[in-house]
């Protein structure tokens, strides 16, 4: 019996051992040192375009734009133009926004505001009921206003 | 992490601790990963440059054990640099660079994985002619070995494909353990499980690829 499990312990480790050597031959494999450096070199290609598409200052995006104009410039001179009439536009709106059209003149020759003020109401006075609004007429008189006089 | 049914590298944890062949990377002539991290965070792309050079073969060592397949290994290693870039302001360095880079390798290769919902054919990388010259090969091919009568290229076919029919967790420690010297401690960490567990999954993976070889593994 213990023959046997002597016998069992060492196939087993015999096993283990031919897998290990087995498992060796692997760090053998080896790739190809050209297709490393591709690789790495593509790493950092993308490493670096990662790195661009954050954030970039005014500065940097001017510096690309700048010889796109020079590269192209019939664009380019119609871009110039189209951003002339804009801002001829920009100009025009804000100059009318700041002097509106209207009638000027100096703030003396305005009724003052007191004057203005002491006007109470243009209402209607309210009168008695049996207020006489025009005299009894007197032979052929003509119908006058109560307290009309004709000059003498 | 790695356990976890969805594997999102977004909100990749910090943990403390350091990765086998992080020492190594130390040892490396230049400044320190800390400077080259800080550096990069303030928008030096070249300091990254040199983090890429410095931890690529080992990325690209892990996507490819994973996959079996070039061209994904190589693909991935790009997704995980470009993560690692556009997550390095979130880095607050509770952990080291080497650990936070690793644990956004081992996600994203299983979520690449997932998401193609199938395998890829094979696609793998020739064997370097310095094997010959090593002590395991030698015995391998020796007189009386079942390895004799197959050739080079399809043992490797072999290898490959009972490293891929491993599920992704038990694929993972062992690629960690047996094929990039990872402790399990420090695979415990990148992968979200306790030191038992990383070793019992271990154990059955390996359990597994002995079967899977069975005709040579005996």
């Amino acid at each position: 019996m213990s023959e046997n499990n002597t016998m069992d312990i060492s196939t087993d480790e015999k096993a283990d051992a031919l897998l290990n050597q087995l498992m060796r031959l692997k760090s053998y494999e080896t790739p190809e040192a050209a297709r490393m450096t591709r690789n790495k070199q593509n790493i950092m290609r993308q490493v670096r375009q990662a790195q661009s598409e954050q954030r970039k200052p005014l500065l940097d995006r001017l510096e690309i734009s700048m010889p796109w104009l020079f590269a192209e410039p019939k664009y380019g001179i119609a871009a110039l133009f189209i951003a002339f009439i804009g801002l001829q536009y920009a100009g025009i709106n804000a100059r009318n926004s700041t002097t509106s059209t209207g009638i000027y003149t100096t703030t003396s020759s305005l009724a003052s505001y007191e004057a203005v003020a002491n006007i109470q109401s243009n209402r209607y006075p309210n009168l008695p009921r049996d207020y006489q609004l025009f005299g009894q007429p007197q032979g052929d008189q003509t119908v006058v206003p109560a307290g009309f006089e004709f000059k003498k | 992490m790695v356990g976890d049914e969805n594997l999102e590298p977004d909100d990749v944890p910090e943990e403390k601790g350091v990765l086998a062949g992080e020492n190594d990377a130390a040892e490396q002539e230049g400044p320190s990963d800390d400077e080259l991290v800080l550096k990069s965070q303030q928008g030096d792309v070249h300091a990254f440059d040199q983090l890429v050079e410095r931890y690529h073969s080992k990325i690209y060592g892990l996507t490819y054990n994973m996959t079996s397949n070039r061209e994904d290994a190589e693909d991935l290693t790009q997704e995980i640099f470009i993560k690692a870039f556009e997550a390095l302001p979130r880095f607050k360095g509770n952990s080291s660079f080497y650990t936070w880079l690793y644990r956004i390798g081992v996600n994203k290769t299983i979520n690449y994985r997932k998401k193609r919902n199938r395998k890829r054919a094979l696609s793998l990388d020739s064997f370097d002619q310095d094997i010959k010259m090593d002590e395991a090969y030698h015995d391998l091919t020796a007189k009386g070995s079942p390895l004799r009568s197959i050739s080079l290229s399809e043992l490797q076919i072999k290898l490959n494909e009972a490293l891929q029919n491993l599920s992704e967790k038990h694929r993972t420690v062992v690629v960690m353990h047996d094929m990039q010297g990872i402790p399990h401690d420090e695979i415990a960490k990148v992968v979200g499980a306790s030191v038992g567990t990383v070793r019992s999954r271990l154990f059955y993976a390996r359990r597994q690829m002995q079967a899977e070889l069975s005709e040579f593994v005996k």
